[in-house]
């Protein structure tokens, strides 16, 4: 975990342990940002209780980092975020949710919104790390305003008991965007639902899902791409089912709305061969750490 | 006199790095060795030769352990010890080491990585470097191959190597270029090398101490000579090579 010095937004259970503010860049709890900025409210969804308000309203050149944590039992967390990026800014964000430790039973549920404003870009690395106890549900919204461009990588290697991730995107004029979620499935129920949306003219996106079926999961994956103006969307559903005991359904899904739209899918799912597993062992790696590396090698990590 | 002989016996034992004892292989319910014996000795490059199908390749995956094969018969020592039953990786850590003919993809990982995870031994890397930022095997040309392979094995610091058709594919210049690297890193530093070719196009430059042939599962003889036995294959072709040219040494 990151030295808690380098966090911008720092939440443990329902508590704001720590605020860094940069010059140019507004970092407040979400229910004092709803009061403050009229404006905001149009954004959130509901009366926030907590979680982050991120606004970037100049240039900077270092990469924010956001961690929302539990660390005592039975807590529920229900947290509203929001970030807004100012036309024209290129902005990098790290952001990680996590149990600090296992047997907590934790519930994180999130509404979050990201808005891109135009010509702004964003690269969002976003890292869950769970325990076997917790029950996470997150439902992101992006909203990518003309020529705007969004980089996000989802990333979570520790899965909790019940993961249901839903995000949708929309993009507008000549906005793109890159969404890849990694998932290395182990002891869970795990559903993940994408939807892009794209809007507007030279709308362009892919989404990029890479699922590892590991031990007693099972995963559903439900990405779709709706084109309604001229746009380039392409879905890459990739599933590696490592356990008997587990299973991945893959559900891609095209609509499109408008004949000089080109939108494509590919999916597959895969096992490990053995002829890949024997090649590593007799460098010297034992099944386990062939396993890893294969497994590494598949998310991308 | 007697301390004298279990002496040499001891230097004896303590040379002969691999020693395979009438082995027999079966998968998928066919017999493919039907009774190997090989020695290789420390330091000693040996050659082996055959048509497509006889078993050279199933040999080597059988040395390094592949579990896809199951040995009926026989034993398999390295070094002395029975290895006959050790997992692949045990294998490798004590210093076996095979090139692969036909490699397999492994998606995502970078040559690089792979490398680094291996590796027991710094190498000085002038030929290959292009090939270290990509995914292990992905789209490699055969040449590409054959390079990526040999620097695989060479961080293992291995003892004994067995190259599986590491001359196919490679343009003359490239084979002499790869036959250099393992004279240079492997033969000039006693590390054994069996060499399993079916062109025979490596031995004119590693010339091979011993040169066995084999056909349908069973080596037909041994050749010091590995000229000799080229130009009978060619000649005659394999199967003629225990009649008419070759005595078993």
């Amino acid at each position: 975990m990151r030295s808690a010095k380098n966090i911008h937004y720092l939440q443990i259970d329902h508590r704001v342990k720590r605020l860094f503010q940069e010059k140019g860049v507004v970092i407040l709890p979400s229910a004092e940002a709803w009061q403050k900025f009229t404006w905001s409210k149009k954004y959130f969804l509901k009366k926030p209780k907590e979680g982050y308000f991120i606004w970037i309203k100049k240039q900077i050149d270092f990469p924010l980092f956001a961690c929302i944590s539990i660390a005592s039992k039975n807590i529920q967390q229900e947290l509203g975020n929001l970030l807004v990026v100012e036309k024209n800014l290129n902005i990098s964000l790290r952001g990680t949710c996590n149990t600090l430790k296992k047997n907590l039973c934790g519930i994180h549920k999130a509404e979050g919104k990201i808005v891109l404003k135009e010509n702004s870009s964003l690269n969002y690395e976003h890292i869950h790390s769970w325990h076997r106890e917790d029950i996470v549900l997150p439902n992101y919204e992006f909203l990518l305003e003309k020529n705007s461009k969004l980089d996000y990588t989802y990333k979570n290697l520790f899965t909790p008991k019940k993961l249901k991730i839903k995000t949708i995107l929309n993009l507008l004029e000549e906005a793109s965007c890159n969404l890849k979620m990694v998932a290395d499935c182990n002891f869970t129920e795990t559903e993940i639902i994408d939807t892009l949306v794209l809007k507007e003219k030279g709308a362009s996106g892919q989404i990029q899902l890479r699922l590892v079926g590991g031990k007693n999961s099972k995963i559903l994956a439900h990405s779709q791409i709706l084109a309604r103006a001229p746009c380039k969307g392409h879905l890459d559903c990739q599933g590696l089912l490592i356990d008997k005991s587990s299973s991945i359904s893959l559900v891609p899904e095209l609509i499109c709305k408008n004949k000089q739209s080109q939108i494509t899918h590919e999916a597959s799912i895969g096992k490990i061969e053995e002829e890949q597993l024997n090649y590593l062992r007799m460098r010297g790696l034992n099944e386990k750490e062939a396993i890893n590396l294969i497994i590494n090698g598949f998310l991308g990590i | 006199m007697l301390s004298r002989q279990i002496k040499i016996k001891l230097v004896f034992v303590r040379m002969k790095k691999l020693e395979i004892k009438k082995l027999k292989v079966r998968a998928n319910r066919r017999e493919i060795l039907k009774g190997i014996d090989l020695k290789i000795n420390r330091g000693e490059t040996q050659a082996l030769l055959g048509p497509n199908a006889s078993g050279k390749s199933t040999l080597a995956q059988v040395i390094l352990g592949n579990p896809k094969y199951k040995v009926t018969q026989g034993e398999i020592f390295f070094e002395s010890r029975d290895i006959t039953k050790f997992p692949p990786e045990k294998r490798a850590k004590l210093g076996i080491a095979l090139a692969w003919q036909s490699p397999p993809v492994i998606k995502g990982v970078k040559l690089s990585r792979l490398l680094k995870e291996i590796s027991r031994k710094e190498i000085e890397i002038s030929d290959g470097k292009e090939l270290l930022k990509r995914e292990v095997n992905l789209d490699f040309s055969g040449g590409e191959k054959k390079i990526s392979e040999l620097l695989q094995v060479l961080v293992l610091n291995p003892k004994l190597v067995i190259f599986d058709e590491i001359d196919s594919g490679l343009d003359l210049k490239r084979l002499e270029k790869v036959a250099k690297i393992i004279k240079k890193e492997l033969v000039a530093k006693k590390v054994s090398v069996l060499l399993i070719t079916h062109s025979g196009e490596i031995l004119r430059f590693l010339k091979p101490k011993v040169t066995n042939v084999m056909i349908n599962g069973k080596l037909i003889c041994k050749q010091k000579n590995f000229r000799k036995v080229l130009r009978t294959i060619k000649k005659y072709g394999y199967e003629k090579c225990k009649k008419h040219t070759l005595s078993p040494n």
